[in-house]
Parts: structure tokens; C-alpha cells; sequence
């Protein structure tokens, strides 16, 4: 190899300045760690609601009573399949079940009859369980549920308490998979009868309506003639519940967290580097350099080299621990930012989506302002005569 | 081999041109070793500097082996002071917690040479220094008289004609200027050019030097020819 010697003293030179690369090192993996914890939750935040978006229906449709939402009788399919445009038109049993004063689960109930909810229990379960789950009266929990059950000694089943004081024993089938954890974590899926039970609802009740409208231009017409169907209905539309998510994350305010942690990010690391860089070691070094034969160019190529590596060293060191960091040890401490305020208390596991593009927008900004910092204010002492070294 | 003609060197202060170096004639011949003499602040750094072309002169020219080397572009001029100019400092100015191998082999390092053979001539450059012994040892672990024989092997590990220093001796005491003089003389016996800048006393007794230059108030005084 012909220019080992330069490469051997390179390695010379980061080992030497041993010390003060690793305080660098370790001040830059700081906010890469910091930049990319907030990306990796935001977008593991984005995927989890696109996720459960996707398996929305296109429309909700309730009952008001009295200003409040009530059950709605469950004859109201038939109308609402008359409408033309809809399909999978489906019944949807759902409450919240208080186990105590602090820790309540989401019962969705499922009919069984009705094809299109077993397909969406399939995107949960695959299907041979799906035959198994639907032979007897049991449930799929969250893993929140699972984990408050087993606090309590119950592995197998669990006997509800309906509002007319009965009990109401329920298998446990399964625990969900972390793919959607966010928003099944507290979730117990279980028959429709056996739902309405538990919330005490009527065998002609149901809790709402869901129903979807597979060409967007008659979504305007379909939400008019459902909403005519009865004075006392309310409809609710995926958009809407598009909305309701987005503000309940409020991902777009831990973006505007990375914008914010870049600029403050690359500023501090450039007034620290143009504070070391002003020491007259650096300075001295390069009078040296030059003085015994070096370009330019050979002091710029060794300063590009040595930092780029620090860079690149820098930014997995950050950007891995920040994955360890959100996936392994579910983000202590940054969670709250993101989450609080919601009421998913029982919020389990962030799935590991990594951005590509965003990981690389801030590798590039992060490396272009760290380079600059340092080859600028070296190319300026390279250039003027280094008759300092005498 | 070296050529000075007609070399000022001023700065401006307040509008007022400051002279340190005006109207400087000079040839060295190859092989020559030449004393710079003078007191301190009469401009024997700026005239070493200027001569390695790590400063530019502010009229003039130097000229080494037929090349201007105020002229040259810094590709070719970092290139030239590689090959050709070996520089001793007053303080050394080897690179800190580098060993001594390692510093004598940076000047080998720009022209893209392999390792072995940069270590190779590094460690017989210290030979020629008397300091191999010293090798594995970084600057902080050394004395001023084993820094300057290191920083002599430096300026000859490239094998350049023309070797200059700037008060090579300032910082040492008899016995260490004795052997650093014995270098020296070595360096003369091979056949190279010196041109040494110092006010010490010691080298008034080299026996091999052929001019003694003296600078005051930026002009030559006198040139003796020993
Ligand atoms: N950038 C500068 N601006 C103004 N004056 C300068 C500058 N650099 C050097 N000088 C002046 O040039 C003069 C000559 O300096 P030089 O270092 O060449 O002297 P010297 O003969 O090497 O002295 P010494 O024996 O102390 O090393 C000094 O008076 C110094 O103050
Ligand atoms: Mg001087």
C-alpha cells in the first residue's frame, strides 16, 4: 500500500488526542442519541396510528340520547344497508370495564356472524387460531390487560361483574401481538354477546355501527343520507378520527422537537469546536506540519479524515443507543413528552420503525456542520504562512 | 544553491513602512555552512522563514537550486520544502505525544510513502543524530538536547540539500550544543548546505563554517569568509 504511512499517522493522531476526541465523541453521540430518540419514537408513533387507521372503518355511526351517546338498536343495519355506496356494514359492542378505581380495559366485541370483523381480527390473529378463538366464549387480551390479570392471579380467565350483579366467566384465549401496541395494549377482544353481557347492554343493543364507503366521492352523499336516517344519529368519519389520533399524539410537536434539537445541536458543537480549534495546539500542529513539507491540502485531507471519523463513530455510537434506548428499554422519561396527556396509561411497547430519510437528513446536517467547524477555521491557519512554527 | 536578491521585508504600521528586512544580497554555495549573526529582533527568523518560503518577502526573491521559491504555488512549494529544505527550530517544535520515530517520519509522510520504508529512513536519520536510542521516546520524556538531535534527524530524513537553523542552540547547554555541533558536522562532511542563525557564542569556535553574516537593522553588514 502506498500511503499507509499517512493512514498509520492518522491513527497516530486520534490516539493522541485521545482525550479530547472522546469528550467530543461523547458530546456529539449525546445529541445524536437525543435527535434520534425523538425520531424513533415519533415515527414508531406515526406507523402504530397508520396502522390502526388503516384498519378503521370509513364510518361510525351512533346513537345520541339526551345529548349523550347510547346504545343503538341493532335493527338500524337493515336501513343503513339499503343506503346505496356502503359495505361491511358491521355491529360493534364496545365499553370500558373498571377491574378497580385505577385500571380499566377496552371490551370490543365481535360478532361472529359477520365476515368482516373476523377479517380484521385476522389482521390480529391468523386464522387457524381464528377458528380455535371462535369455538368457545373466550377473549384476546392487550398486554397491559394481561399484566394487570396476572398482578391478580388470574392466568387463565376472569370472572366479570355485569351491571345486574352477575358473574361472567371469560377464558382467556390470547395475548395481542405488539404490532399495534399502542392502541390495543388495553384492549380485551371477546364474542358480542358475551360483551353485552359484561357492559349490560340488551340483546338488541349494540354500541355503535361501523360501515365503510369504498369510492371517496360519495362519502359527502352516504354521510348525508345516514345522518337523515334518524334525527338522533351521529356520524363520525375516519378523517375524524384521523384528527382525534394526530392531536392525541401530537407527533407533529415531537417533530418540531428534532427541528428544534438540531439547530441547538449543531450550534453548540460548532462554538465548541471553534473554541478548541482556537487553543494554539491545533494551531501550533499545523505550523509544524506545514513547516516540514505538508500542502494545504495534506493538512486539510488529515483534518477531513480525523473528524470524519469522530462523525461517523459519533453517530452510530448516538443513533444505536437511541435505539436500544426507545425499542429495548421503551424510553423512560421521553415517553411522557410524547404520550402524556393521553390516557393510554397502559401503554406497553414502542414497535421499532426506524426513518431512513430522517436518520440521514440528520446524519448530513450533523456531519456537514461538524466538518465545517472544524476544515474551515484549519484551512484558514493552513493558509497563512506558517512562520508561526519558528 | 541559495540566491537572495534584493529581498525587503516591511509591515505596515500606522501607514509607515517598517523595515526588517531591506535590501538583503546573498549566494550560498552548496555545501557552504553559513552563521546568520545578530542581535535579537534584527531578522534572522524572518530571513531563515522567508528563505523556506514559510513566509513571503515583500520584494525580492529567493532562489534555491534554480527554482523561485517566493513564486511557487503551495502545492509545489510544500512539495519543494519537503525535498529539498530540512528546518531546525530554536524550540524544537517536534509534534507532542508523538514518539520520536514517528515525529522524524512526518516530513516522509505527505509524499505518500509506505511505512516500513518511512520507518526505515526515519530510524536512520536518528543514527545520523546520535538519538536512536531514543526512538520510542515521546517529547515530554525528553531533554532539550535530545529534542533538537530529534529535530535534526527530522530535518534530514527526507535527504534535503539545504538544512536551516534558527538558533539551534539557544536552549541547551555547552555539552548538549557540543554534540548537536558534532551533528552538525556530520551533516557538512555529506556535503550539505547549512545556514545556522544563532547569537551563540559556541559556534565562533566551528571549524568548518565559511561565512559569518551579520544582520543589523535589516541590512548585511559584513560577510567574513572564514
Ligand atoms: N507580524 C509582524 N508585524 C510587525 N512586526 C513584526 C511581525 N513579525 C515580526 N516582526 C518584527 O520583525 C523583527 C524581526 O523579527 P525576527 O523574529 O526575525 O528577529 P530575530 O533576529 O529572529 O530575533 P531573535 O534573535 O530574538 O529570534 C522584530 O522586531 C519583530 O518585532
Ligand atoms: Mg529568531
Amino acid at each position: 500500500m502506498k500511503n499507509n504511512s499517512f493512514f498509520y499517522f492518522l491513527t497516530l493522531n486520534l490516539l493522541k488526542e485521545k482525550r479530547r476526541y472522546a469528550g467530543i465523541v461523547i458530546i456529539s453521540s449525546l445529541l445524536i442519541f437525543l435527535l434520534s430518540s425523538v425520531l424513533f419514537i415519533s415515527s414508531s408513533i406515526k406507523q402504530t396510528l397508520n396502522y390502526t387507521l388503516k384498519a378503521q372503518p370509513d364510518f361510525i355511526v351512533q346513537n345520541i340520547k339526551g345529548g349523550k351517546v347510547a346504545p343503538i338498536n341493532s335493527n338500524m343495519v337493515n336501513k343503513i344497508l339499503n343506503i346505496y355506496g356502503v359495505e361491511k356494514v358491521t355491529k360493534r359492542v364496545y365499553g370500558r370495564y373498571f377491574f378497580d378505581d385505577k385500571y380499566s380495559t377496552l371490551i370490543v366485541g365481535v360478532d361472529f356472524l359477520d365476515e368482516q370483523s373476523n377479517k380484521n381480527l385476522e389482521t390480529l390473529i391468523n386464522s387457524t387460531d381464528l377458528k380455535q378463538f371462535l369455538s368457545k366464549e373466550q377473549m384476546i387480551i392487550g398486554q397491559g390487560v394481561k399484566n394487570y390479570l396476572k398482578t391478580h392471579y388470574y392466568n387463565l380467565e376472569y370472572n366479570f361483574l355485569t351491571p345486574d350483579g352477575q358473574m361472567k366467566n371469560i377464558k382467556i384465549f390470547k395475548t395481542l401481538s405488539s404490532k399495534s401496541a399502542i392502541i390495543s395494549n388495553d384492549e380485551t377482544i371477546m364474542p358480542l354477546k358475551s360483551a353485552q353481557k359484561v357492559l349490560g347492554l340488551k340483546e338488541n343493543k349494540i354500541t355503535d355501527i361501523a360501515l365503510n364507503v369504498p369510492n371517496d366521492s360519495e362519502w359527502q352523499t352516504v354521510k348525508a343520507k345516514l345522518q337523515s336516517l334518524n334525527f338522533n344519529i351521529r356520524v363520525i368519519s375516519k378523517k375524524d378520527m384521523q384528527k382525534a389520533y394526530e392531536s392525541l399524539f401530537n407527533y407533529k410537536g415531537g417533530l418540531f422537537l428534532v427541528l428544534f434539537l438540531i439547530v441547538i445541536a449543531t450550534f453548540s458543537l460548532l462554538l465548541y469546536l471553534r473554541y478548541t480549534l482556537a487553543a494554539s495546539l491545533e494551531r501550533k500542529e499545523i505550523a509544524i506540519l506545514r513547516a516540514v513539507g505538508w500542502s494545504i491540502k495534506d493538512v486539510l485531507k488529515l483534518k477531513f479524515l480525523e473528524n470524519i471519523f469522530l462523525v461517523i463513530f459519533a453517530f452510530i455510537l448516538g443513533s444505536s443507543l437511541a435505539y436500544i434506548f426507545v425499542f429495548v428499554l421503551n424510553a423512560p422519561l421521553l415517553k411522557n413528552i410524547f404520550l402524556g396527556g393521553s390516557n393510554l396509561t397502559n401503554f406497553a411497547k414502542f414497535t421499532p420503525v426506524v426513518d431512513y430519510g430522517v436518520l440521514s437528513t440528520i446524519f448530513i446536517i450533523f456531519t456537514v456542520a461538524f466538518l465545517s467547524s472544524v476544515l474551515i477555521p484549519v484551512w484558514k491557519i493552513a493558509v497563512t504562512e506558517p512562520k508561526e512554527a519558528l | 544553491m541559495v540566491i537572495i536578491e534584493n529581498l525587503n521585508k516591511f509591515y505596515e504600521i500606522d501607514g509607515q513602512k517598517q523595515y526588517i528586512l531591506n535590501g538583503i544580497n546573498l549566494s550560498v554555495q552548496k555545501g557552504e555552512c553559513v552563521i546568520l549573526k545578530g542581535v535579537s529582533g534584527s531578522g534572522k527568523t524572518t530571513l531563515l522563514s522567508i528563505i523556506a518560503g514559510l513566509d513571503k518577502p515583500s520584494s525580492g526573491k529567493v532562489i534555491i537550486d534554480g527554482e523561485a521559491v517566493s513564486k511557487l504555488p503551495d502545492m509545489h512549494l510544500s512539495k519543494f520544502r519537503a525535498k529539498k529544505i530540512g528546518i531546525v527550530f530554536q524550540n524544537f517544535n517536534l509534534l507532542e505525544g508523538v514518539n520520536l520515530l514517528d515525529n522524524t517520519m512526518v516530513p516522509l509522510i505527505a509524499d505518500k510513502i509506505g511505512l516500513k520504508e518511512a520507518k526505515d529512513k526515519a530510524l536512520n536519520a536518528l543514527k545520523l543524530a546520535n538519538i536512536e536510542h531514543k526512538a520510542n521516546k515521546i517529547p515530554s520524556e525528553l531533554s532539550g538536547g535530545e529534542k533538537q538531535r530529534g529535530a535534526i534527524a527530522r530535518a534530514l530524513v527526507a535527504n534535503p540539500n539545504l538544512i536551516l537553523c534558527d538558533e539551534p542552540t539557544a536552549n541547551l547547554d555547552r555539552e548538549n550544543s557540543l554534540k548537536f555541533i558534532s551533528a552538525l558536522k556530520k551533516l557538512h562532511s555529506m556535503g550539505k548546505t547549512l545556514i545556522i542563525a544563532t547569537h551563540d557564542p559556541i559556534f565562533e569556535e566551528l571549524d568548518f563554517k565559511h561565512k559569518v553574516v551579520e544582520i543589523s537593522q535589516g541590512k548585511i553588514g559584513f560577510a567574513v569568509d572564514a
